[in-house]
C-alpha cells in the first residue's frame, strides 16, 4: 500500500455564503497521478485554493506528508507546499529559466548569484527528463511547451510533492502533451503524486491510474485503471451533446461550391508551412495545432502579435492588410476576461462593434431601443439593467456571441471557445456557434483540443510544426488517429447511441 | 544530452537589457562626436572633466529611479528628497553640527521618506505615481521648513572654512586621481548597486516582482520588503545627490533637485529601462546619463538656447522610448497577411 500525500477528510468549506465544498473527501497516495474530472465549475476553485492555503474550514481535515495541516477548529492560513500549473503562467517572464527555477522559490537563502552553477544544477534536472532547455534562456522567449516543463520543473526543485496540472491538454498540444506525459510519469515513479485535473474524462483517461468525477462541490465516482471505461460518460448533459452532434451531422452540407467568406493562401510563420484554407458561408472549420508553438502562431496572427513570413489573408476576395476588420469577428480565448468592458453598460457593451452597420447607435435612443426589444426575450431584460461584472458566466458568455452577431460579420474566429467551460456552458457555446452557422457565417475555431469543437465541425485541418497541414472531412472524423470524446457518435457505420448504463 | 553553451560574449549581448544600453551608449558617442565636430572645445579635457562631474548627478538619481522602474513603479518624490537632503544638511551644518553626524541625520531623513513611499506603495498598494506624488509633496514641504522658508546660509558659517572646504571638497570640488570626486562618488554608487541588482538574491527578487508580480508572491518573493528596499535605494540616491548639491553651492537652496525626477525617468528610460518593469540594466543608465549631459553640455556649447535644448532633450527621450516599443514588439514590421 502506498503512503499517502494528501488528504481530505469530510471537508466542507463555506465562503460568501455559499458552500462550494460539502463533506469532501480525497485520498492521494505517493507517486499516483490521480485524475479530476469536473462536471461543472462548482467547488473547483475552492479546491485548488485549499490544496494550496490552509483557509479555515467550516469542517474536516486536511493532511499533507502525513501531517496535519488544516482542520475546522484552527486553520494557519499558511501555504503548503503544493504546486499549482495552469494556463496562467507562474514565471516571471523576463528573468532566465535558471532564475525562475532555482531562485524564485521559497528557501533559496543564497544572497550571491553563480550563473554558472545554476546552469549546471539545471542542466542535471533537464537531462535527467530528456529536455534540452537552455538556463539563460528568458522565460519569455520560450515555447509553451518549454514554458510549461520549467514550470514543472520548478515544482519539482522547490520539493513540492503534489503537483496539481490543470485543463492543461487544453493548451498543450497532441505531441507536447505526450512528451510531457512521460515526464510526469518519471516523477512518479520517484515518488511526486500529480493531481491531473481535466475537462473531459478521455483526457484523463491516458495518464492517471484513477479519476475521480467531481460535480456541485462532491467526488461522486472513482473510476480505476483497471475497470473498463464506459463506452460515453452518461452525464446529465451529455444526451443533449449527443443530439448537437447528431442534428449537425445530418444536417452537414457535402460539397459546397460557394464563394469563400475567409481564405488563407500559402501562410508561413516561423512553426506553420504552406497553410491553406477557405471557408465558405455558414462552414465550420477547426484549425487543430498539434504542436504549441503552432498555436502561439495561429493566435499571434489572429492578434497580429505574430507576422507571417510569407502568404496572404483574403476577406469576402479582399485582400486583407490586418487582422482588425469587422466583417472579421474574433472571439479570444477566455472571453468573459478579455472581450466585456467591466466600466460600461451591458447595452454599450452589447452595441460597442455595431456603430458601422447603425452608425446613430450612440446618438439616437430609438436603435438601441430596438436592440433591447429584440434581444431582451432572448437574454433577459434583467441583464440589461445590470452591473456588467455580476452577470453569471453564462450571461457573459451570452453577452459576448450575441454582440459578434450583431456585428453580423462575414467569418468568425474563435480561439479555443470550449477551454474551461463546465459542460453545461459548452452547450450554450454550441448553441451560440451554431446560430452563426445558421446565419452564415463562416466559423474558424482555432483549437489543441479536439474534445467538443468537433461537434458541429465541417472540416478538420490539423496543423503540426513545419508540415504540410492534414485535411479531415466530417465523414472521416469516425477515423480520426487521436482520441477524442464521443467519437463514436461520427462512425456512420456505428450503431445507434444506446441508453445509459450507467 | 550535453548542450552546447553559448560564447561569453553572446552571453552577454544576449542579456535582456543589454540591446537598449548599447544603443544609448552608440548614441552617446555620435552626439558627443557631432558636438565635437561643431565645436573643438567640446573635446578639451577641461570640458570633458566638467561634463563628468555634472554627469554624476544624473547618474545617481538615474540609479535610484531605475530600481524603481524595474519593479515598474515610479518614485515622483526623488527631486524634492533631493531638496529636502541639500536643505537640512546644510541646516545642520549651519547651525554648528558636525558634517559627519549631519549627513547622518540627512540619510536617516531621507530613508524614512523612503521607507514610507515602500510602505504606501507595497503595503497599502497605493498607485505609486499618487503615493509619490504625496510624499513628493511633504519632502518639498520639509525642505521649505526646516529653515523657515528660506535658503540658509553659508554652512562655513556654523562649521567654519576649513570643514566646509573639507566638505566640499569631498562632494564636489575635490579630485582624486585627476577626476572630480562626485564622479568618483557616482561610480562607486553604480559599481554598488549594479553589483546588487546583476549578482544577488535581492536583484532577482527585483527584477521577479518588475516582470510578474503575482508568480513573484507565489515564488516566496517578499514583494513589500522587495519594493521597500527600492524605494530605500531612491531615497539614498537621492540624499547624495542634496548632499553634491549642497556642496556645489555652499550652502542649501529650498528648490534643489526641482524636476530631477523627471530627469531620472529620462535618463533611464534612454538607457533601455522598460517603464512597464522588469527589463533593463544600470549600464544603460550609465549611458542615458551620459547622453543627457552630453546634450546639455553640447547644446551649451554650441551657443543653443534654453528653449531649444530643452525641446531637443525631449525628442530624445521620445526617441529612446520609441525605439524600445518598436525592437521589442516590431511595430513597424511588414504585415504579409
Amino acid at each position: 500500500m502506498k503512503k499517502e500525500v494528501f488528504r481530505m477528510e469530510r471537508v466542507t468549506f463555506k465562503e460568501k455564503g455559499t458552500t462550494p465544498l460539502e463533506n469532501f473527501n480525497l485520498i492521494i497516495r505517493e507517486g499516483e497521478i490521480m485524475g479530476l474530472v469536473p462536471i461543472n465549475h462548482i467547488g473547483l476553485d475552492a479546491l485548488l485554493r485549499l490544496l494550496r492555503q490552509n483557509l479555515p474550514l467550516h469542517y474536516g481535515y486536511i493532511y499533507y506528508q502525513g501531517n496535519l495541516v488544516n482542520h475546522w477548529r484552527y486553520s494557519t492560513m499558511k501555504y503548503n507546499r503544493i504546486s499549482l500549473i495552469q494556463n496562467e503562467s507562474c514565471l516571471a517572464g523576463d528573468l532566465t529559466v535558471a532564475d525562475n527555477v532555482f531562485v524564485l522559490r521559497n528557501g533559496f537563502k543564497k544572497w550571491l548569484m553563480r550563473p554558472k552553477v545554476l546552469r549546471q544544477q539545471l542542466e542535471f534536472f533537464t537531462d535527467e527528463i530528456g529536455v534540452e532547455i537552455s538556463g539563460d534562456t528568458y522565460v519569455d522567449d520560450l515555447p509553451p511547451f518549454e514554458r510549461f516543463v520549467v514550470e514543472l520543473l520548478k515544482a519539482v526543485v522547490s520539493g513540492s510533492r503534489l503537483i496539481v496540472l490543470e485543463d492543461i491538454g487544453a493548451f498543450i498540444g497532441n505531441r507536447d502533451l505526450e512528451r510531457l506525459h512521460e515526464i510526469f510519469r518519471y516523477y512518479s515513479q520517484k515518488g511526486i503524486s500529480f493531481l491531473y485535473i481535466a475537462g473531459h474524462m478521455e483526457d484523463a483517461w491516458k495518464i492517471c491510474e484513477r479519476v475521480a468525477l467531481m460535480a456541485n462541490g462532491q467526488i461522486i465516482k472513482y473510476y480505476y485503471s483497471d475497470m473498463m471505461l464506459p463506452r460515453r460518460f452518461h452525464i446529465n448533459e451529455s444526451e443533449d451533446y449527443e443530439r448537437h452532434v447528431l442534428e449537425r451531422t445530418r444536417r452537414h452540407k457535402k460539397n459546397q461550391d460557394s464563394f469563400p467568406v475567409f481564405e488563407l493562401v500559402n501562410v508561413n510563420t516561423k512553426s506553420i508551412r504552406n497553410m491553406n484554407l477557405a471557408l465558405q458561408p455558414g462552414e465550420c472549420v477547426v484549425l487543430q495545432a498539434m504542436d504549441s508553438a503552432v498555436f502561439s502562431d495561429m493566435v499571434g496572427m489572429v492578434s497580429e502579435e505574430t507576422t507571417p513570413l510569407s502568404g496572404s489573408g483574403y476577406l469576402d476576395g479582399e485582400r486583407m492588410t490586418s487582422a482588425i476588420d469587422r466583417r472579421l469577428g474574433v472571439i479570444q480565448e477566455f472571453p468573459i476576461q478579455s472581450m466585456l468592458f467591466s466600466n460600461m453598460s451591458y447595452m454599450d457593451n452589447l452595441c460597442i462593434t455595431l456603430d458601422h452597420r447603425f452608425p446613430e447607435v450612440w446618438s439616437k435612443q430609438r436603435v438601441r431601443k430596438s436592440i433591447y426589444e429584440e434581444y431582451s426575450p432572448l437574454l433577459g431584460a434583467d441583464c440589461f439593467y445590470s452591473n456588467v461584472n455580476k452577470l453569471t458566466e453564462m450571461q457573459k458568455y451570452d453577452l459576448i456571441y450575441t454582440r459578434i452577431l450583431l456585428q453580423n460579420p462575414r467569418a468568425v474566429i474563435c480561439i479555443q471557445p470550449f477551454k474551461r467551460a463546465e459542460v453545461g456552458l459548452r452547450l450554450r457555446i454550441t448553441e451560440h456557434l451554431e446560430r452563426f452557422l445558421d446565419k452564415g457565417i463562416g466559423v474558424l475555431i482555432v483549437a489543441v483540443n479536439l474534445a467538443d469543437t468537433l461537434t458541429f465541425a465541417d472540416r478538420l485541418i490539423c496543423v503540426a510544426r513545419g508540415k504540410e497541414p492534414v485535411e479531415y472531412r466530417r465523414e472521416e472524423f469516425g477515423t480520426l488517429p487521436i482520441d477524442v470524446p464521443w467519437r463514436h457518435l461520427y462512425r456512420e457505420d456505428e450503431e445507434e447511441p444506446e441508453t445509459d448504463e450507467e | 544530452m550535453k548542450q552546447k553553451q553559448p560564447s561569453a560574449v553572446k552571453r552577454i549581448l544576449s542579456i535582456r537589457g543589454m540591446g537598449g544600453a548599447l544603443t544609448a551608449f552608440a548614441g552617446f558617442i555620435i552626439i558627443y562626436l557631432v558636438f565635437g565636430l561643431i565645436n573643438n572645445q567640446v573635446f578639451t579635457g577641461n570640458n570633458i572633466m566638467n561634463l563628468l562631474r555634472s554627469m554624476a548627478k544624473y547618474l545617481i538619481i538615474g540609479i535610484g529611479q531605475s530600481y524603481i522602474l524595474i519593479t515598474g513603479n515610479i518614485d515622483l518624490s526623488l527631486g524634492s528628497v533631493v531638496g529636502m537632503s541639500a536643505m537640512l544638511s546644510a541646516t545642520l551644518m549651519c547651525a554648528g553640527v558636525n558634517p559627519i553626524v549631519a549627513i547622518l541625520i540627512t540619510l536617516v531623513c531621507c530613508l524614512v521618506i523612503g521607507v514610507i513611499n515602500g510602505f504606501l506603495v507595497g503595503k497599502c498598494q497605493l498607485p505609486p505615481f499618487i503615493a509619490t506624488l504625496g510624499t513628493m509633496f511633504v519632502a518639498r514641504g520639509i525642505a521649505y521648513m526646516v529653515n523657515g522658508n528660506r535658503n540658509t546660509d553659508a554652512i562655513s558659517s556654523g562649521i567654519g572654512q576649513e570643514a566646509a572646504n573639507v566638505f566640499q571638497n569631498f562632494f564636489y570640488y575635490g579630485k582624486t586621481l585627476g577626476i572630480y570626486n562626485a564622479f568618483w562618488i557616482a561610480i562607486v554608487l553604480f559599481i554598488i548597486f549594479f553589483f546588487l541588482l546583476q549578482k544577488t538574491r535581492t536583484g532577482r527578487h527585483i527584477y521577479a516582482v518588475g516582470s510578474n508580480i503575482e508568480a513573484a508572491k507565489l515564488s516566496g518573493v517578499n514583494v513589500v520588503a522587495t519594493i521597500t528596499k527600492t524605494y530605500l535605494v531612491s531615497a539614498f540616491c537621492a540624499c547624495v545627490v542634496g548632499l553634491i548639491l549642497c556642496g556645489q553651492a555652499n550652502m542649501g537652496n529650498m528648490e534643489a533637485g526641482n524636476t530631477y525626477e523627471m530627469y531620472a525617468v529620462a535618463t533611464g528610460v534612454i538607457g533601455g529601462i522598460s517603464p512597464l518593469g522588469g527589463t533593463g540594466l544600470l549600464l544603460g543608465t550609465l549611458a542615458g546619463a551620459a547622453v543627457w549631459q552630453t546634450l546639455e553640455n553640447g547644446l551649451n556649447m554650441i551657443g543653443a538656447q534654453v528653449g531649444i535644448q530643452r525641446l531637443v532633450i525631449g525628442i530624445i527621450v521620445v526617441l529612446a522610448v520609441l525605439l524600445d516599443v518598436v525592437v521589442r514588439r516590431g511595430v513597424f514590421k511588414k504585415k504579409a497577411v
